[in-house]
């Protein structure tokens, strides 16, 4: 390959992955502050009428739901961003109308998750956009 | 409804070419013509226990300890498209003959064939049930299927469907065996009765299966499975049944009512005739036959409903019973009750295991349950005889309205438990650091705890939240069982050491149920536990079920948030490691050979804020995974996920030494194994198999192989 051509295509190359890299890694975390306490509020309703009865008002889980608090969500979930969890709710939950719940109610819904998680409310609503979403890593404790 | 083959039409040559080449290649080692009788010394898995025996074992050796870190992927099948939504929870475990897999995958319980070798979907199958699939207690896509073959070119596979048809598909293109049932398909529904005899409904009738069919000879056995069993809205649901249908036509042969009638041996362990209106008591897990004896052997579940019993007074045979009954009439031969009057949700969940012991140098030929309390029970499998006497011991009292507790209850004396089996408090109170022990001493104290067999109490504030138990839901060893390796006489077994499990129950709803108590506190909402079996399958979206208003406190109530879980220190479990186990009994002995924490420190535990610099050793994980026996090695994944130094985010599949538990190696998987391991070979080379799921992980089976190049 002529040496000319190469750098630029290196370099091209190179920003590409920085690009990707950049976008990949988010830069809050849910330790941040990412939800209003009202929007928690919201959701706890929201929770007791669409997920609770699987899995359960504790987040324990159950024998097909799988534990939404404490060791068994961090390891599910810790190290993912929270559009990988908003996007498994969305498209995969309630069991019985996959997908039928709107984006409102799914960025509630788990606003309340991570509150009952502990993680801090703030001053900014947890948004209902995915590619937002992926901005926001979870992490198990405040590093 | 109508059956769906998903062969494209313009794959359809190809995929006969691919076929065709498949069946003319000698694939699997040690095959001997058609003739040959599918097997795990052929390198083949041809039960999803590995044989009919229950062992999980297969001789091969290839995979070793020397090797092992050395695994690569050799390929991998994605579930996403086997149904309307990709499945986060695979639990199936592929059979392998001849050189082909099958397994169940996705939310539609698709059955698949690949090519052993590469993966390559040589066909699948699905059945559209509709609504009747969205109301089963059996959501998913199973364990997997059944091999059977005349010997002479007729292979078949057989499967039950998420609405409980069974269904047998022709193994090489997995068209469907129009001789068999109607079209290929046999109703199960047909024959399950509530009350006395009262059919249920056929479409909305309370019955499903996970568990593969079990093939013995010309005869094809089921189970059956109903809802959980904590908040039910009448005790007088499904009664269990297991069923055995001549595997050439369906013709029904025989039926075992786990549940007597009226004049059957039995009936009187249910006082006031309270058998007549009564339910549940299926055989969920897998059965295990003694072909030479012809004996089959069910491990049954408990009557409904799992924590109150005040509707079945008395022992309610054959509920959380190991039962054998004879291949050809079902007719009971001998049985043991592990629990009287079951109300811990004991249901016996592995299959129990065939092994031919030597005790003090006699032969026996003995059969191993594995279990949830954590006990190996040892019996004659000939004669039901406890191998190691089972003492009936007292237990505590229920001072429940209604209740009536089994004044004693068995224990084994050998071997000993191979798992934490109560909480023994405070010794076994987390303790990395003091001030944890002091919280969760106090904390504690807010439920009744003691010995094993707590009963269930009258959950109030003012004095106890619930009586503590372990094992019982999601302890112990559960539905993946354990395995067992025929030469050196030793059961290999995980075991849940830290499923907490507070029970309390609560007077129902007015109008909500027939039963005087449910799961729950009289002092929170009324909550249904909602699972499988109220209208959340692939196709079928339901209105909204509207629970009765028990009146009082509003909103969800989520203890996190209110002050958090009096189960947890510091976002811990109160209770302290190891969290799981894994264990090897000695049959000849009746002794625990080794006992090994299971898995690796959680992340929750190794980042803890609290527990920096503290050198806590390796804590296992908690959790119910299955495990596989080999030549040299016990195979098993973890159940969570972890991101340490050594490896990414993601679950180790480990090997441990047979004889001293010690690691030997792992491999990395992307996601934590929710199904059980097998193993085959195929042109000279072995592959482990395991089916891995969870969180944002869809269900995936992964073959793992060595690398050809030295």
């Amino acid at each position: 390959m002529n040496k000319r051509l190469f750098v630029p295509i290196a370099l091209g190359a190179l920003f590409a992955s920085y690009a990707v890299v950049r976008a990949q890694s988010p830069s809050k975390s849910v330790w941040d502050g990412v939800y209003t306490e009202e929007q928690a509020a919201k959701g706890k309703e929201l929770y007791s009428t669409h997920c609770s009865s699987c899995h359960s008002d504790s987040m324990e889980g159950g024998e097909m739901a799988p534990a939404l608090a404490g060791g068994g969500f961090s390891s599910n979930w810790a190290g993912l961003t929270a559009a990988d969890l908003f996007d498994r709710i969305r498209n995969t939950m309630p069991l019985n109308t996959p997908g039928k719940l709107s984006r409102e109610i799914n960025a509630n819904i788990l606003a309340y998750i991570f509150k009952f998680n502990a993680f801090p409310a703030g001053s900014v609503e947890l948004s209902q956009r995915s590619e937002y979403l992926k901005d926001i890593r979870i992490d198990a404790s405040k590093k | 409804m109508s059956t769906q083959k998903t062969i494209a039409r313009l794959l359809l040559p190809v995929a006969v070419v691919a076929l065709t080449g498949i069946f003319l290649m000698p694939h699997a080692i040690g095959q001997s013509g058609a003739a040959a009788k599918p097997s795990t010394k052929n390198g083949e898995w041809p039960f999803y226990t590995a044989d009919e025996k229950g062992t999980k074992y297969s001789p091969l050796d290839q995979i070793n300890g020397s090797n092992f870190n050395k695994l690569e992927v050799a390929w991998r099948f994605k579930t996403d498209n086997l149904g309307p939504r990709p499945e986060f929870k695979l639990e199936g475990t592929p059979l392998m003959v001849k050189g082909v897999l099958y397994a169940t995958g996705g939310t539609r319980r698709s059955v698949v064939a690949l090519d052993a070798a590469t993966g390559e979907v040589l066909w699948t199958h699905s059945f559209r049930e509709g609504k009747r699939a969205a109301m089963s207690p059996r959501q998913l896509s199973g364990r997997g299927v059944a091999y059977w073959t005349d010997g002479k070119g007729d292979d078949r596979i057989v499967y039950v469907t998420t609405g409980y048809r069974m269904i047998q598909l022709h193994a090489k293109d997995g068209s469907m065996v129009s001789s068999f049932g109607k079209d290929g398909v046999l109703d199960l529904k047909v024959g399950m009765v509530t009350g006395v005899d009262k059919q249920i409904d056929l479409e909305t009738g309370e019955v499903g299966l996970h568990s593969t069919p079990l093939i013995a000879g010309d005869v094809v056995i089921v189970g059956s499975a109903f809802k959980e069993g904590m908040t039910v809205s009448t005790h007088n649901n499904t009664k269990g049944m297991v069923r055995a249908f001549d595997v050439h036509t369906g013709k029904p042969l025989w039926a075992f009512r786990t549940i007597p009638r009226k004049g059957e041996f039995g009936y009187d362990t249910w006082e006031n005739g309270s058998a007549d209106s009564n339910g549940n008591a299926g055989v969920w897990t897998q059965m295990t036959v003694d072909l030479e004896a012809g004996l089959v052997y069910l491990p049954v579940e408990s009557p409904t409903s799992d924590y109150y019993g005040g509707e079945r007074p008395g022992d309610n045979l054959f509920g959380e019973s190991l039962v054998c009954v004879d291949l050809k009439t079902g007719i009971r031969k001998w049985h043991f009750q592990i629990v009287h009057h079951p109300i811990w949700d004991y249901d016996l969940s592995s299959a129990p295991i065939l092994a031919d012991i030597n005790v003090d140098g006699k032969a026996i030929k003995a059969v191993a349950l594995p279990s949830k309390e954590s006990f190996l029970y040892v019996f004659d499998r000939i004669t039901g005889k406890p191998v190691w006497p089972i003492e009936e011991r007292a237990v505590p009292q229920s001072d429940v309205p209604g209740e009536k507790t089994a004044k004693t209850q068995p224990f084994p004396t050998k071997p000993p438990a191979y798992g934490r089996n109560f909480f023994n408090v405070p010794d076994d109170l987390i303790d990395f650091t003091p001030e944890m022990r002091s919280t969760a001493r106090d904390q504690i104290a807010r439920y009744k705890t003691g010995p094993m067999f707590l009963p269930p109490l009258i959950g109030d504030p003012a004095k106890f939240l619930g009586a503590i138990n372990l094992g019982n839901a999601s302890g112990g060893t559960n539905w993946p069982g354990a395995g067992y390796d025929p030469e050196n006489h030793i059961v290999y077994a995980q075991a849940n050491q830290s499923a907490v499990t507070p029970i309390t129950l609560r007077t129902p709803p007015a109008g909500f149920s027939d039963i005087k108590m449910v799961m729950g506190r009289n002092d929170t909402d009324f909550r249904v536990a909602e699972g499988p079996g109220y209208g959340s399958a692939a196709d079928y979206p339901q209105p909204k079920r509207t629970v009765p208003a028990a009146g009082g406190r509003g909103g969800a109530g989520g203890r996190g948030a209110q002050g958090g879980n009096p189960l947890q220190v510091q976002g811990l479990s109160i209770i302290k490691p190891p969290y799981g186990v894994v264990s090897a009994v000695n049959l000849d002995k009746g002794t625990l050979q080794w006992k090994v924490p299971y898995g690796e420190t959680p992340d929750n535990i190794r980042n803890h804020p609290a527990l920096k610099g503290l050198n806590l050793g390796n804590t296992g994980q908690g959790g119910s995974v299955g495990l596989l026996v080999t030549k040299t090695l016990v195979v098993l994944g973890d159940s969570q996920v972890t991101t340490t130094d050594q490896h990414p985010r993601g679950a180790m599949l480990r090997a441990h030494d047979k004889n001293t538990g010690k690691e030997l190696g792992a491999v990395w998987m992307p996601a934590p194994q929710s199904g059980s391991p097998m193993t085959y070979s195929v042109n000279g080379k072995q592959y482990i198999i395991v089916s891995v799921s969870g969180g944002a992980y869809s269900g995936e089976y992964i073959a793992y192989a060595l690398p050809d190049a030295n």
